[in-house]
């Protein structure tokens, strides 16, 4: 288990890094991307029980539904990430369509260069 | 009291929302220009009328609690509702419906107005949701909704300075709600719910230091910390405000500094008390000041009008995040001073950005070299922003000048008189700057260019007028204020009364 | 003695005024001399050039050069690093990030 959060935690670093160290807006699109995809692997992971099941309830399970819910596996953090997964989608939508504009009026994607609203 | 009405206070904007482009097809086919408009208004004036129904039973003690879909707390999303949150809310609807209002005579010349209406009434249900929900990932969510809407409205007008604008309000305010998301991961892992209530209750073994703080809830409080500060724009997270407020159309800045302070300096007042509990206050109180001074010494060197307004937001909200901060270390009158500060900001704030924004639909122009001796042409916007101008240096007997008295002696009463100081110092220098804005922009020799300009149109006056007369209002009469911010500031601190009313009433 | 002039709505009465007779006496002397500015007195201000008054402005970013002058270390460092720069703005908020790491590890343990 400590795999998942080793590598959300690598993935999370990984995104900071494309964000801050970047010299194109699209790496940094993909830099937050990244980021939020790793703070949503950390969310499952933390749902995950070892050796779980499903949290479906089937016409098999339905009768037993105290060992259900001790085996089943959390099904909050997968709401969760669901929503987020959808509201990343929303704002990665809205920084690409912003950096097409931004290559229009500039000619350029580096955010070295975006600087003409300053001090 | 109307029932249902606080979900309804959060579905009805975003129906609106939602309604608009359809409302914005039937105007174009029957030719009815205003539609848009009007049907906007209207669904703002519902909102302020639903708030103000709640208001009573609030300010008499008891917290409204609603059960989303039955399910009671804590397994449910509730929306609870004390007298903090019911300030907010009287807050966002009042001002958003003047915004809203200017809005229909400052964006006249702009096409596909109800695209703007919808995202506006967006960014407000945003705000609603976030003022009125009990549960931390559904204030995640509206503070989401309540971002992406204003990502959108900074960049409506769609030229370089407003793209630019966008892009960097995007990249930052994207950091902060991610960390945010992190924060409410780690919690959730920690506790086990994701009721604030709830939360509040499990932690509260940590509070007074019984037990050692566990390192996971130290990072998440971190975090919250952090992505709260990066939307309330402390120094040095402040980066986004002074370029969106100058590129966006100036009905959105006027959103974004009135109602929109408002959400963050709410979770600002919570984060003492619920769901963490832990002493942040030395925090609170070390970047409000920072950012009380890197505002205004910034705002005093700007050659433009809404960058000039938009470092004072800054330097404000100092004021405000070190009233509640001097609230945490026992001074009653420092809170209170916070969160009267925010009532009274974003009432003169909206007004100042209002007439900035009227000068430049006038005259094309919001930089103070091309201005000079508009104070003949348009009296009505000159008069109110000396009202405004004075109020935010704090001069009696305006508004400004009440709230930043309690902040002086929440000061002196915390015991740190050197605060007090650097306060007073500080609004020396805030009414130094606004008297350049004002002789600037008002006053001296008119050009030959600007000599046909006439005074902004009724629609844009009718909300500056209204906000001139509440500066006054509660400039003279104190206590109309203290009536609303107290029970706000005694509900604030109450965190134990809070949890044993939602959590104790299944 | 005089605890009656501390009483908030004197002071008010005060200040009101005070603040009309000044806008009266600013009246009365605009009365008996009005500004008349031509070309010929902003001759002498402008060094011989010839400046038309309507198109004179005092410089907005060097209107308050005492105060620039009190505060120069603040002006000297904070205002160049509002670069402009999206990515050290970033950074700026990492960094901000761990300084309050540190503080609240310093504050609550």
């Amino acid at each position: 288990m400590s795999l998942n959060y080793t590598i959300a935690m690598l993935l999370i670093a990984l995104g900071f890094y494309c964000l801050l160290f970047k010299r194109n807006l699209i790496k940094l699109i993909i830099g937050l991307s990244v980021m939020t995809d790793g703070i949503h692997l950390f969310l499952i992971s933390m749902g995950y029980r070892t050796g779980g099941i499903a949290p479906i309830v089937t016409s098999e399970l339905s009768s037993n539904l105290s060992n259900f819910a001790s085996r089943a596996v959390d099904p909050l953090p997968q709401a969760l990430v669901l929503t987020s997964i959808v509201i990343n989608i929303c704002i990665l939508a809205l920084a690409l369509s912003l950096s097409i504009y931004a290559y229009r009026h500039y000619g350029t994607l580096d955010p070295y260069q975006l600087r003409r609203l300053r001090e | 009291m109307i029932p249902h009405a606080p979900i309804l206070a959060i579905v009805l904007p975003l129906f609106a929302a939602f309604l608009m482009p359809l409302v914005g097809l039937l105007s174009k086919r029957y030719n009815a220009a205003k539609a848009c408009d009007w049907f906007a208004i209207a669904a703002m004036i519902g909102t302020l009328l639903l708030v103000a129904d709640m208001a009573p039973s609030v300010w008499g003690g008891h917290i409204l609690i609603y059960k989303l879909g039955g399910w009671s707390p804590p397994w449910g999303i509730n929306l609870a509702i004390d007298g903090l949150s019911i300030q907010m809310a009287l807050m966002i609807a009042a001002l958003g419906t003047l915004v809203i209002i200017y809005s229909a005579g400052y964006m006249q010349r702009d096409t596909r107005k109800d695209l703007f209406y919808a995202l506006t009434l967006l960014a407000i249900t945003g705000m609603m949701g976030i003022v009125l929900t009990g549960d931390i990932f559904n204030f995640y969510v509206f503070l989401e909704i309540m971002s992406v809407s204003s990502y959108a409205l900074i960049a409506f007008r769609r030229d370089s300075n407003a793209i630019e604008a966008g892009i960097k309000y995007l990249f930052i305010g994207s950091l902060g709600t991610s960390l945010i998301l992190l924060s409410v991961a780690m919690l959730y892992s920690f506790v086990g719910s994701l009721n604030i209530a709830d939360l509040g209750a499990k932690l509260a073994t940590y509070r007074d230091g019984a037990q050692p703080v566990p390192a996971i809830l130290i990072a998440s409080l971190a975090l919250f910390v952090t992505g709260v500060m990066i939307k309330v724009a402390m120094v040095p997270f402040h980066t986004w405000l002074a370029d969106a407020f100058t590129a966006a159309p100036t009905a959105i800045s006027a959103l974004l500094a009135g109602p929109g302070a408002v959400v963050g300096i709410y979770w600002v007042a919570r984060l003492p008390y619920l769901p963490f509990g832990l002493p942040v206050g030395i925090i609170l109180i070390s970047l409000g000041l920072l950012s009380m001074v890197v505002g205004v010494l910034m705002a005093l060197t700007q050659r433009d009008f809404k960058r000039m307004l938009a470092y004072h937001v800054i330097s404000q909200k100092g004021y405000m995040v070190l009233g509640i901060g001097l609230g945490t270390l026992g001074s009653v009158l420092g809170a209170q001073g916070g969160l009267f500060h925010l009532l009274n900001h974003s009432t003169y704030k909206c007004m100042l950005f209002m007439c900035a924004g009227a000068v430049l639909f006038r005259t094309g122009s919001q930089k103070f070299d091309e201005l000079g001796g508009l104070g003949k042409n348009m009296p009505v916007t000159a008069l109110t922003f000396l009202i405004g101008a004075l109020a935010i240096s704090g001069i009696p007997p305006l508004n400004g000048f009440v709230s930043k008295y309690t902040i002086y002696l929440g000061g002196i009463e915390a015991g740190l008189p050197i605060v007090t100081a650097i306060a007073v110092l500080v609004s020396a220098l805030t009414f130094a700057s606004f008297f350049k804005a004002f002789s600037s922009v008002f006053l001296g020799q008119r050009s030959e260019r600007l000599r046909e300009t006439q005074e902004a149109p009724k629609l844009m006056l009718f909300p500056m007028l209204m906000m001139a007369v509440i500066c006054v209002a509660i400039g003279l009469l104190p206590a109309l204020g203290f009536n609303i911010v107290g029970p706000a500031q005694s509900a604030a601190e109450n965190s134990a009364g809070y949890i044993s009313q939602v959590i104790g009433g299944i | 003695m005089v605890g009656w002039i501390w009483d908030p709505i004197v002071a008010t009465a005060a200040i009101l005024l005070g603040l009309l007779t000044a806008y009266g006496l600013l009246r009365i002397g605009h009365k008996i001399a009005k500004p008349r500015p031509t070309v010929e007195k902003m001759k002498t201000y402008a060094c011989g050039e010839e400046l038309k008054p309507e198109e004179t402005h005092s410089d907005s970013e060097q209107f308050f050069s005492p105060i620039r002058r009190i505060f120069r270390p603040f002006y000297r460092y904070i205002q160049p690093v509002h670069t402009g720069v999206l990515s050290t703005y970033l950074l700026w908020a990492v960094v901000g990030f761990i300084i309050i790491l540190a503080i609240i590890l310093l504050t609550v343990r």
